[in-house]
Parts: C-alpha cells; sequence; structure tokens
C-alpha cells in the first residue's frame, strides 16, 4: 500500500515523457460527428463530417497552406514558362492510388477533366481560364496547364481537384473499407500514401445524436475526437447572413442595409462566439483590413422573414440574431437545416458558417459571389483582383472586390468562426487546416 | 278499404304497447341529458378550481424563490463580475424555469430561460394591470419563442447595482396539461390580448376563436367539429383558464338510451304482435269459420257447419250457426217435397185440363153414335163418317199434347259446332213461310257474323217456335220482321210482330212451362225456347205493350 503513491507519482511522470518520445504508429482513432454522415461518394466540402471524409480519402495535385499558397500533394513540384501561361506540374514518382497503382499523369488529366466540368466555385474559375487545350500529359510524369492570360493563384484551384484512378481508386491517406450510411464509417491506413502512412492504423467515422451525446461521447472515451467541439480550432469559417433581395420584404436595399446596422455583432462575438472575432470583411482575417461597426440606422423593418439556419451555427447566435431581426420589426421564421441544405436554401435569408472550397482569397470571393449573383460591379472587381500578381495591388483590388460584394448589403458578415474539433487527452498531432478540415494523418496516439 | 279483424287487432296491439315505451324512453332521455348538464357543470366548476389552486401554488412558490434569491443569494455574491451563465445557475438551483435580472435601464443583464437575450432591452409582454402574468421571450431552438409564464419580482441589489429579479416558472401544454383529468376536461389558457392559447399538444381549445369572455363565460361551441360545453374563469385581465368537456358523452349516454328504447320497443312489438296473432287467432279463426260457413250456405250447401271450439260467446256464435244451417237444411227438405208435391199437381191439373178437352168431344161423339145406331141404323153411316173425324180429330190433339209433353221431359243436351246464325234463321223461316198467310215476313240480317258455337237443329227449333207464336199472334195478318246483329262478345236475333202485345201479367207469366194465353196451346212452346237458348249459354227478353206487338230478343255467346 505504501508503493502505491510512489507508483501513481512515477507515472504522472512517465506520461508527458511518452509524448516527448514523437509520433507512434498504431491504434484505432474514433470521430463523432453531430447528424448523420454525409455518403462517402458525395461528400462535399459543405459540411465539417463531408470536409473530414474527403481530407481522409481524396488527394489533389497540390495543397493550400495557411497563407493561401500552394504546397505539395501528388505534385512533387511546379515550374511556369510563356510569361504565366504555362505551369508544368511534376507527378511525385512515389503518388499511388489505394489500389497501390501508380498516379501518372494521364489519371490527372482525366480527373482535373472531371472537375472542370463540375460547377462548384473553384473549377469554374479554373475552366474559364484554361486555353483549348489547357490540360495535357506531355508523358507519364507531368502534367501541364495552359492559361488563355495568366492570373493570380492559377494552382489555387488545384486543391480542390480530386485525382482517382481509372479504377476509382482514390489516394487520400485512410482507405474506405466499410460504410454504414449515415452512421458510420470505417477506414484504415493507407501505407503507401505520398506523404508516408498514417500513424493510426484504423479510423472510424461515426454519427452522433446530438451535441450532448458527441460531448459525453469524448468524455466517455466512446470517441477519441468530436467535430465542432472545443479544442483545437482555426479561423476557417465566416458566420454569414445571406439576404435574398428577390424576396419583397428584403428587396429595398435599405431594409438590407438596417438588418446589417440592427446586429450588434461584438456582443454576439463576446457572448455567444467562444474564440470568434467579429468582422466586417467577406475577406479572411490575414487580407481583411480591420473594419468598424456598421452605421447605425433607426429604420424600421416590417415583414415576414423566413430564416433557413445551417445546423453549424450555434443556436444561442441564432436566437440572438432573430432577436435582432424581432427588435427591428421583422417576424422571424426560423428553419433548422444541415450546412449544404442551408447553403443552397431559397429561404429569405440564410444564417451559415461560411467555409470556402478552396481557401484562397479570390477562390474565397467566387465562391461568395455565386451566394449573391448579380451583384453591379463585383464581376469586374474580382476579375480586376484575379489579374493582379503583385502584393499590394493584388490586395487593393480584392479589396474592392469584397467591397463591391458588400455594398449590396447582400451578403453580411458577422464574424470569423473557428472551426474546432474536440480531442481526448492523449490524442496528439490533430489540426485543422485552412480550409477547416481536420487533418488525422499526422495524429498519434500516446500509448 | 277493407281491414280484417286480425289487422285491427295487430295495429290496437301495437298502438298499446309502443306508445308507453316511448315515453318512457323520452323520459329517460330527459332525465340523463339534465343529469349530464349538472355533471358537466360540476366537472368544468373543477377543472377551473383546480387551475386555479395549480396556478396560485406557482405563484407562491415563485414568490418565496424569488425573494430567497433577491435577499440572500444575490447580496452573497458580491464580486463575481458580469456572469452571464448567473441566471442559470441559480434558476437550476432554485428550479426556476423562468430567472432574468433586469437592471436600473431595462436590460436584461442575466436570463436563464433566454440567454441570448443577455443584454437586450427586457421586450416582455405583458397584460393590463398584472404582473404576474407575462409573455417571456424564450430560448426555442434556433429562434425565439414567446411562451406565457407565471412569475414573481422582487427588487435586489446585484454587485452595488440596483436589479430587479423576475422569476418563476413557464405556463405550458405541460404545466397545464394534467389539470383537467381528474375531472376529465380539457383545459388550456386564453390570452385574449393577443388571441393566443397556451394549450396541450392535443387539446381540442388551441383551434377555437372565443368571443368577448368577458361578457359571456359558458356556453357551448363546436370545438375541432365536435361538441363542447365550457366555462371561463380569469386569470388576470385578459386572460382567462377555459375548461370544456365533450358533449360526445352526454350523446354516448343518449345514445345507448335510444338503443335500448329502440331494442325494447322491437321487444315489445315483437311481444303485441305475437300477443296478437295468438289473440285474433283464437277469435277470428271462430268467426272466419262462420263466415265461410255462411258463404257456403249462400252458395247453397246447407250441410256446411262450423267446429264449436269454445263456450264464449264465439262458441255460441258457432252453436247458432250450425243451429240455423240445421234448421235450413229440414226447411229446404220440406220445400222441395211441398214444391214437387205441388207440380204433380199442377201437372196432374194441367193433364187432366188438356186431356179433358179432347176426350169429351170424343165421349159426345161415340154417344151420337150409339143414339144415332139405336135411332136412326139408315142413316148411321152418314154420321158415323161425321163423327168418326171428329173423333180422329181429338185423338190427333191427343197425340200432340203427348208429343208436346214427351219432347218437354226429353229436351236433349246440344251439340254445339260452328254454325251461322243468319243460315238459322233463314232455315226457320223456310220451314214457317208457307204458313204465313196475311203475315209479311221481313228479314234485317246483318252481314258477317261470324260463326257461333251452337247446336244448328235445336237452334233452329227454338227460332221456328218463336217464328210460329208471331205468325199465330196475327191472324189478321201483321208484319214479321227477323234482326240479327253482332254485340260485343255476342250474336242477337230478335223476331217481332205486330199482333196485340202482351200484358204485364203475361209478360211475367210468359216462360212459365203450361201457361199459354192461345186456345189448344201447352204452354211449352216458350218454356222449351227458354230451354234451349238457356243451354247455348244465352238469354231471351220479351218487350212488350198491348196494342203495340212483341218483340223476342235472343243472345248467344259469340264463339271464342
Amino acid at each position: 500500500m505504501r508503493r502505491a503513491p510512489f507508483a501513481l507519482a512515477a507515472l504522472a511522470l512517465v506520461a508527458p515523457g511518452w509524448a516527448a518520445l514523437g509520433p507512434r504508429y498504431g491504434g484505432d482513432l474514433t470521430v463523432a460527428a453531430v447528424g448523420p454522415l454525409p455518403r462517402l461518394a458525395t461528400a462535399t466540402p459543405d459540411s465539417a463530417a463531408g470536409r473530414l471524409l474527403t481530407s481522409l480519402t481524396q488527394a489533389s495535385l497540390v495543397g493550400l497552406g495557411l497563407d493561401g499558397l500552394p504546397v505539395p500533394a501528388l505534385a512533387r513540384s511546379w515550374t511556369s514558362a510563356a510569361g504565366g501561361r504555362e505551369w508544368i506540374l511534376a507527378l511525385d514518382e512515389e503518388a499511388r492510388f489505394h489500389d497501390e497503382v501508380k498516379v501518372t499523369a494521364a489519371d490527372a488529366v482525366r480527373s482535373l477533366q472531371t472537375f472542370l466540368a463540375r460547377a462548384s466555385p473553384s473549377a469554374r474559375a479554373l475552366a474559364a481560364r484554361l486555353a483549348a487545350d489547357g490540360v495535357a500529359a506531355p508523358d507519364s510524369g507531368h502534367v501541364v496547364l495552359r492559361l488563355r492570360e495568366p492570373f493570380a493563384a492559377p494552382l489555387a484551384p488545384l486543391a480542390g481537384a480530386w485525382i482517382t484512378g481509372l479504377a476509382g481508386a482514390e489516394a487520400g491517406p485512410f482507405i474506405p473499407t466499410y460504410e454504414a450510411p449515415g452512421s458510420r464509417v470505417a477506414l484504415t491506413a493507407f501505407a503507401s500514401h505520398v506523404r508516408g502512412r498514417p500513424y493510426f492504423d484504423r479510423v472510424a467515422v461515426v454519427a452522433s445524436a446530438d451535441e450532448e451525446h458527441l460531448r459525453a461521447g469524448l468524455a466517455t472515451r466512446e470517441s477519441d475526437v468530436a467535430l465542432n467541439a472545443p479544442g483545437v480550432s482555426a479561423l476557417a469559417g465566416t458566420l454569414l447572413l445571406v439576404l435574398d433581395p428577390r424576396q419583397p420584404v428584403l428587396a429595398d436595399r435599405e431594409a438590407r442595409a438596417a438588418i446589417v446596422s440592427a446586429l450588434d455583432v461584438d456582443a454576439i462575438v463576446k457572448r455567444f462566439l467562444p474564440g470568434g472575432v467579429a468582422t466586417r470583411s467577406l475577406l479572411p482575417l490575414a487580407v481583411a483590413p480591420s473594419s468598424g461597426p456598421a452605421a447605425p440606422s433607426t429604420r424600421p423593418v416590417s415583414g415576414v422573414l423566413a430564416l433557413a439556419v445551417s445546423s453549424e451555427v450555434p443556436a444561442l447566435v441564432s436566437q440572438r440574431v432573430v432577436a435582432h431581426l424581432d427588435a427591428l420589426g421583422l417576424h422571424v421564421t426560423v428553419r433548422v437545416l444541415d450546412p449544404a441544405a442551408a447553403r443552397c436554401s431559397d429561404a429569405a435569408g440564410r444564417l451559415i458558417v461560411f467555409v470556402p472550397e478552396v481557401p484562397e482569397p479570390t477562390l474565397t470571393l467566387r465562391e461568395l459571389a455565386l451566394l449573391a449573383p448579380q451583384v453591379a460591379g463585383a464581376e469586374e472587381a474580382l476579375a480586376e483582383a484575379e489579374r493582379e500578381a503583385s502584393g499590394q495591388q493584388r490586395r487593393a483590388a480584392l479589396e474592392k472586390a469584397a467591397a463591391a460584394l458588400l455594398q449590396d448589403k447582400t451578403l453580411v458578415p458577422l464574424a470569423a468562426v473557428p472551426l474546432s474539433a474536440g480531442v481526448r487527452p492523449g490524442i496528439e498531432g490533430v489540426r485543422i487546416d485552412a480550409g477547416g478540415r481536420v487533418v488525422l494523418e499526422d495524429a498519434w496516439a500516446v500509448p | 278499404m277493407k281491414i280484417r279483424l286480425r289487422a285491427r287487432l295487430l295495429l290496437a296491439f301495437v298502438l298499446v304497447a309502443v306508445p308507453p315505451v316511448a315515453a318512457l324512453a323520452l323520459l329517460e332521455g330527459t332525465r340523463v341529458s339534465r343529469a349530464y348538464q349538472a355533471t358537466a357543470v360540476t366537472r368544468l366548476e373543477s377543472a377551473l378550481a383546480t387551475t386555479r389552486e395549480r396556478i396560485e401554488r406557482l405563484a407562491a412558490r415563485a414568490e418565496a424563490r424569488v425573494t430567497t434569491i433577491a435577499t440572500l443569494e444575490l447580496p452573497a455574491m458580491a464580486g463575481s463580475e458580469g456572469d452571464p451563465a448567473l441566471a442559470e445557475s441559480l434558476g437550476a438551483r432554485h428550479d426556476l424555469a423562468v430567472l432574468e435580472f433586469v437592471d436600473a435601464r431595462g436590460l436584461v443583464l442575466s436570463s436563464r430561460h433566454f440567454p441570448a437575450g443577455s443584454g437586450l432591452p427586457d421586450h416582455d409582454g405583458r397584460f393590463p394591470g398584472n404582473d404576474t402574468f407575462r409573455i417571456e421571450r424564450a430560448a426555442g431552438g434556433y429562434a425565439v419563442a414567446e411562451r406565457l409564464a407565471l412569475e414573481a419580482s422582487h427588487p435586489a441589489l446585484l454587485r452595488h447595482e440596483r436589479v430587479t429579479v423576475r422569476g418563476g416558472s413557464f405556463l405550458d401544454g405541460d404545466t397545464i396539461g394534467d389539470l383537467g383529468l381528474a375531472a376529465q376536461a380539457s383545459v388550456a389558457l386564453y390570452d385574449a390580448v393577443r388571441r393566443r392559447w397556451t394549450a396541450p399538444p392535443d387539446s381540442p381549445l388551441a383551434s377555437w376563436s372565443p368571443g368577448d369572455l368577458d361578457a359571456v363565460s359558458a356556453g357551448e361551441t363546436l370545438l375541432a367539429g365536435r361538441p363542447y360545453r365550457w366555462a371561463a374563469s380569469p386569470l388576470c385581465p385578459s386572460l382567462f383558464a377555459v375548461a370544456a368537456v365533450p358533449r360526445s358523452d352526454l350523446d354516448r349516454v343518449l345514445g345507448a338510451v335510444r338503443r335500448d328504447t329502440l331494442a325494447i320497443s322491437a321487444l315489445a312489438l315483437l311481444f303485441a304482435l305475437a300477443a296478437a296473432t295468438f289473440v285474433s287467432q283464437r277469435l277470428a279463426r271462430p268467426i272466419h269459420d262462420v263466415a265461410t260457413g255462411a258463404e257456403r250456405v249462400a252458395g247453397g250447401d246447407l250441410a256446411a257447419s262450423v267446429p264449436v271450439a269454445t263456450s264464449d260467446e264465439i262458441g255460441d256464435l258457432a252453436r247458432a250457426f250450425n243451429a240455423m244451417t240445421g234448421e235450413l237444411r229440414v226447411s229446404r227438405a220440406r220445400l222441395i217435397q211441398a214444391e214437387r208435391v205441388a207440380a204433380w199437381r199442377e201437372m196432374a191439373r194441367r193433364l187432366a185440363h188438356e186431356l179433358k178437352n179432347p176426350i169429351f168431344p170424343i165421349q159426345v161423339s161415340l154417344d151420337t153414335l150409339r143414339r144415332a145406331l139405336e135411332r136412326d141404323p139408315q142413316g148411321f153411316a152418314t154420321l158415323f163418317r161425321e163423327t168418326s173425324a171428329t173423333i180422329l180429330e181429338e185423338l190427333a190433339t191427343l197425340r200432340r199434347i203427348v208429343d208436346d209433353f214427351s219432347d218437354f221431359a226429353r229436351m236433349p243436351q246440344p251439340l254445339l259446332a260452328a254454325t251461322d246464325l243468319n243460315a238459322v234463321v233463314e232455315r226457320a223461316l223456310a220451314l214457317h213461310r208457307d204458313r204465313a198467310g196475311p203475315v209479311t215476313i221481313a228479314t234485317s240480317l246483318a252481314p258477317g257474323l261470324g260463326p257461333l258455337q251452337a247446336d244448328r237443329d235445336l237452334l233452329s227449333r227454338a227460332l221456328g217456335n218463336l217464328v210460329a207464336n208471331a205468325i199465330e199472334a196475327m191472324p189478321g195478318g201483321g208484319t214479321l220482321r227477323v234482326r240479327t246483329r253482332a254485340e260485343p262478345e255476342a250474336q242477337v236475333v230478335e223476331v217481332q210482330d205486330t199482333g196485340p202485345g202482351l200484358s204485364e201479367e203475361q209478360r211475367t207469366r210468359l216462360f212459365t212451362p203450361y201457361y199459354t194465353t192461345k186456345k189448344g196451346g201447352t204452354g211449352l212452346g216458350l218454356a222449351i225456347v227458354q230451354g234451349i237458348v238457356s243451354d247455348h249459354g244465352g238469354r231471351i227478353e220479351v218487350r212488350s205493350e198491348p196494342g203495340a206487338g212483341t218483340v223476342f230478343a235472343v243472345t248467344l255467346p259469340a264463339a271464342k
């Protein structure tokens, strides 16, 4: 009995020591997310679970760093020619698909052509600037992009393009082995991943009934990581109110302006968004200038406002926004939808956590412009921003484009929102990238 | 319309049996309805009283706990600055679903039921002249809900700042859902200012739009398509507790009473029918037997009798009937005997009369011959020739009389065959045309009469008798008209003379056998005619006035 205190003391000293010894291979990781999981085949980056599943299973030619610049992925390096109109990407010779077939330039070209046919913002941005034979494979190890004219960040759209093999095999860090639609996805580590084998042997993504169960599961170690729970985080999302000017109650720009000024964003962030940063800009914080509060408006707005709220928005934030709109004279009816449905809802108002498909400023603004179409002057400002390559002019052009989008009072940014994941003690290396994805390929468990 | 005795008896029994049962059902229905009304009022009063008691208890509880928080808890919390979870922790500790702290400017410092409203002005809905009930803005998922709350408030100091502590509980469907259980009533609260119900989700009251509850506090109405009795009691100005009980309970009981009444009525009706059938059989059958017997007697069957089954009045009737038919049988036997004797006497009289006429001349002739033989033998031969002629003539008369009687006695049955009436008329006229003498014969025979089913010889004999009578009726001459014509389903032949006609008495006795107006007639000719016509299914009529001639019309059925 006398030895017990000594043993516990020794264990307390040794445990941190294990972590200090560095990553270890092996072990299983369970990730929980609220609500039904998206299907693997159709997962999109609109929700935290969708972003997680794509980052676990898919791989692109390039990734994006926290600074928005491309980083190697399946492509090891790249060079430009013809004054920035031609980009040659060299594939990593070690790149393999899940079926152990080598990733070739032909696979990349075919996947890119599939990607360019999609309606995603980054695909449309790239497709608009590619020459007639814009994507080519001169040999099995190189992919060539030919542009009609040079533009800023030409490789950024590639971060949203998943490369798949001829047989449909993917190239992400984990191989999906089992899917119970909506409730569970099991994956196993891909030993031949281009950046090396992940540390965990297996990852399971499971659906949790609600936030309470999610947190309880983390506390009882039923799960190791809980999406959207407090823990590791990155300010990768934007709390965004989208007002549809086609709806009668919001047709008047002054009415929309009154709504913007009625929202006490600072109080919302201070009281209900821990870790968030109040913002009035559409640009990422690293790019956005500081902005003051909106000019107060005393104009009353009356009518019924149907508001679609993404389930990723904290309930208290939604209640507070509704309270502000109520105080303005609006009768607000709320409908809670999953993130993807809320984003494309036809409700008069949409309160969503916006996470760009590709976290590059120009592409982000392009994607936002799709939420508020037909804003006067926005397209010209965006085109100008895409043409500018140098730092200062490009930043000014981006600010101009963002200002043009904001001027219509259709897009109302409220706060930079931390996208987070709760991680139980003993799990190391979990991080969230600039795109809001929970990255698990570098995670490991302390023995 | 003839209603038989049995039907009348059945109707009488039904009329006797059903009205008392119907009256009983009506009485019971009225009693049940009154009892329900009284019970419904009691249930409504009980539900409303329970509601008031519950609300008073909740108010007292809120008062006590808010006072504790304001006077004991908050002063002890000095130092913890700006704690948004203050209301949550104190509310949880004191089990107050509604708890908020409002500063002197009217801003919500902390709220348990609407954390998202912290820092915002307190915009809760009020009821005129009342602070206990409020419409609180509360968290409702991702939206803001407005919920009826019962609260107490108390001033307090929070970190040296004057605040108002307001706390209590929500009055929602869950809180009031069980209030009417004991009284089996639906209970809900009605906000007359906002025209809004606070009611359990399935409450029928939730869809009702009541009128001015200050003016009318009870009544009946349709809720969700069903009749309800309701009563309202004000909790504060513009807020009412309303209770309702379905009339379907009464309808159910009344329905059961109606069903039972119908069943009992049906049983009573069946019983009445059975009893009526039994009694009517006992009563009507002997009467029916007597009636049948009477019909048989009327048809000539005097052997009819009815059974005597009872010793009551019906039995007396049957016995009287049987006695009557017995008397009738005896009387008829006597009558037949008397008629037979009378007929023989008449026959003897007629025969004696008829025979006497020729016998007397024969007797006189023979006496004359005998005296002549004794007195004048020389002239006897001459006298014998004359007298024997007279005797032969009278003997011929005797023979004719005997033949007529023989014919009448041996009238044959007609042998029916297709016969042309006009041809029969022509034949009869041809036999008598030579004996017409000064009588002119005129015929008017309708063409295309079609055949009759008749015995040609018998019919010819009958017509011949009529023609002969007519000729004999006009010894000084006249006109004999014979006409034929068709009538519906019959053919008619008329024989008309222009003779002296018949008196009323003669016309009445014309067809009586042995009645004659002619010297030397037997009185059997027209009787034979009537017999032949009758055997053919026809009829003979006579029209005559003294001095205006006579018409005999024979109507015979046409062949089918």
